[in-house]
């Protein structure tokens, strides 16, 4: 194939062909950045409105977020925080547990202000097919379960799948799946119970740094 | 053009990618859970093996030996990043659903496999032709693969269409009367469904050639359907 025209040099060639590849995708990127960015913000926002009533609140939920650190599951979660005419009506927090039975589980959990669940959704798992994913709305009402649940309804020592003595529907044979999801709303809340004052504080980043006198939590 | 006849036939059926070369089984076993899925993912990959096979028929001049194999990923882990990021930002409702798949198709081998064996070696009409069998040709068993799992291990057919094809699709949903087989839905479906495909394309092709006695077994394909 080499006979004639062109020199014999494959790194040259290899070379050419790598910086043509670094081109295209430079501008692929360049052309793509600011769509894909809208697209995955419009997604992350249709799964917040899709817990929370429209009239329920007028501000902004994609600007007017936290970052917070919250005992029990994974890395930091953003709460967004959802305000009518300025005063806190509900939050949802996007949290990971890490107690799911095949990695971890990504859910968005919608509290009402006075601390009564409004909703709960998977994002992302990898339970297995059939079994744990009925944690999917689409797949099964079984995570309708938690609506207008509060940490004292059903009372503390029952926030548990009702295989293991709790208060709550286990889905057969995905005990494990079932109590990492009802852990994680249970964590949301025992968070909230604690930090009711400073969740809906504007920039407040991490616990120790909110000039607070009284019931800094822990 | 009887060779490019011969094209076609090997990428459908004599040399089919899933169930005779039985390359890119990774991608293939992992997402044939539902017929939906298989498909896009076969979309997808007919896609990237199209240009891919065009582009590598492109330069095949510049390619000497030392470099072809780092030459062929190159292509190849690029075409799959632009369609990645294209799906992304055009059609954000397909790229939720083929998110997972479209990182996938880098491991597969049948792209790596054609660009070597003959988009290296053909023009860009060959190369196209042999493309979109190959592609046709595995995106078909993923397709049927997906639709066999789906049936047995949940009872519908088509669910979720709506995320490839728009929200008209959702009404192509059929469901089956019969409570879901987990098996069939569990990786080790995926292996005994693909199992059973290979050993009916063996049988269909040994009794097209008219050697059908030669001690094989009754009906190897039908015995140990679940």
């Amino acid at each position: 194939m080499n006979d004639g025209a062109l020199p014999h040099r494959p790194a040259l060639a290899l070379a050419a062909l790598g910086a043509v590849a670094a081109l295209l995708l430079g501008g692929v990127h360049l052309l793509t950045r600011d769509r894909i960015s809208e697209a995955e913000q419009r997604r992350a926002l249709d799964a917040l409105t899709g817990l929370l009533p429209d009239s329920a609140y007028d501000n902004d939920l994609l600007d007017d977020r936290i970052e917070v650190r919250i005992p029990g599951l994974a890395g930091e979660s953003t709460v967004y925080r959802a305000r009518l005419d300025g005063r806190p009506v509900a939050l949802v927090a996007d949290v990971v547990t890490e107690r799911g039975y095949s990695g971890t589980i990504r859910l968005l959990v919608a509290l009402e202000a006075g601390g009564v669940v409004e909703g709960v959704r998977v994002v992302e798992h990898s339970e297995t097919p059939g079994l744990g994913d009925r944690i999917e709305v689409r797949r099964s009402d079984w995570i309708e379960q938690f609506g207008g649940t509060s940490l004292g309804d059903p009372p503390i020592e029952e926030w548990k799948p009702d295989r293991r003595g709790g208060a709550f529907d286990t889905l057969s044979s995905a005990t494990i799946t079932s109590a990492a999801v009802i852990g994680a709303v249970r964590a949301v809340l025992d968070w909230y119970a604690s930090n009711r004052r400073q969740a809906f504080e504007d920039r407040h980043d991490e616990d120790p740094d909110a000039p607070d006198d009284e019931g800094g939590g822990p | 053009m009887s060779t490019r006849t011969a094209l076609w036939r090997n990428g459908l059926w004599d040399a089919n990618p899933g169930l005779v070369q039985l390359l890119g089984l990774c991608p293939l076993l992992a997402v044939s859970n539902t017929a939906v899925n298989g498909l896009g993912l076969g979309l997808a990959t007919l896609f990237v093996l199209v240009l891919s096979n065009l582009a590598v028929s492109g330069v095949r001049r510049w390619l000497a030996d030392e470099i072809r194999i780092p030459a062929f990923v190159l292509v190849i882990a690029t075409l799959v990043t632009v369609v990645d990021l294209l799906t992304r930002a055009y059609f954000p409702g397909l790229a939720v659903t083929l998110g997972i798949f479209v990182p996938l198709i880098v491991t597969n081998c049948t792209i790596l496999a054609r660009a070597e064996a003959l988009a290296s070696r053909s023009g860009p009409v060959d190369a196209l032709i042999d493309g979109l069998a190959q592609g046709l040709g595995f995106a078909a068993v993923l397709l049927l693969l997906g639709a066999g799992r789906e049936i047995l291990g949940q009872g519908t057919l088509f669910a979720d269409a709506e995320l490839l094809f728009g929200a008209g699709a959702a009404r192509l949903e059929i469901h089956f009367p019969i409570d879901g087989v987990l098996l069939a839905v569990l990786p080790p479906g995926a292996f005994i469904g693909l199992g059973l495909m290979v050993a009916l394309h063996r049988r269909l092709d040994r009794r097209r050639s008219g050697r059908v006695a030669e001690g094989a077994p009754e009906d190897p394909a039908a015995e140990a359907a679940p």
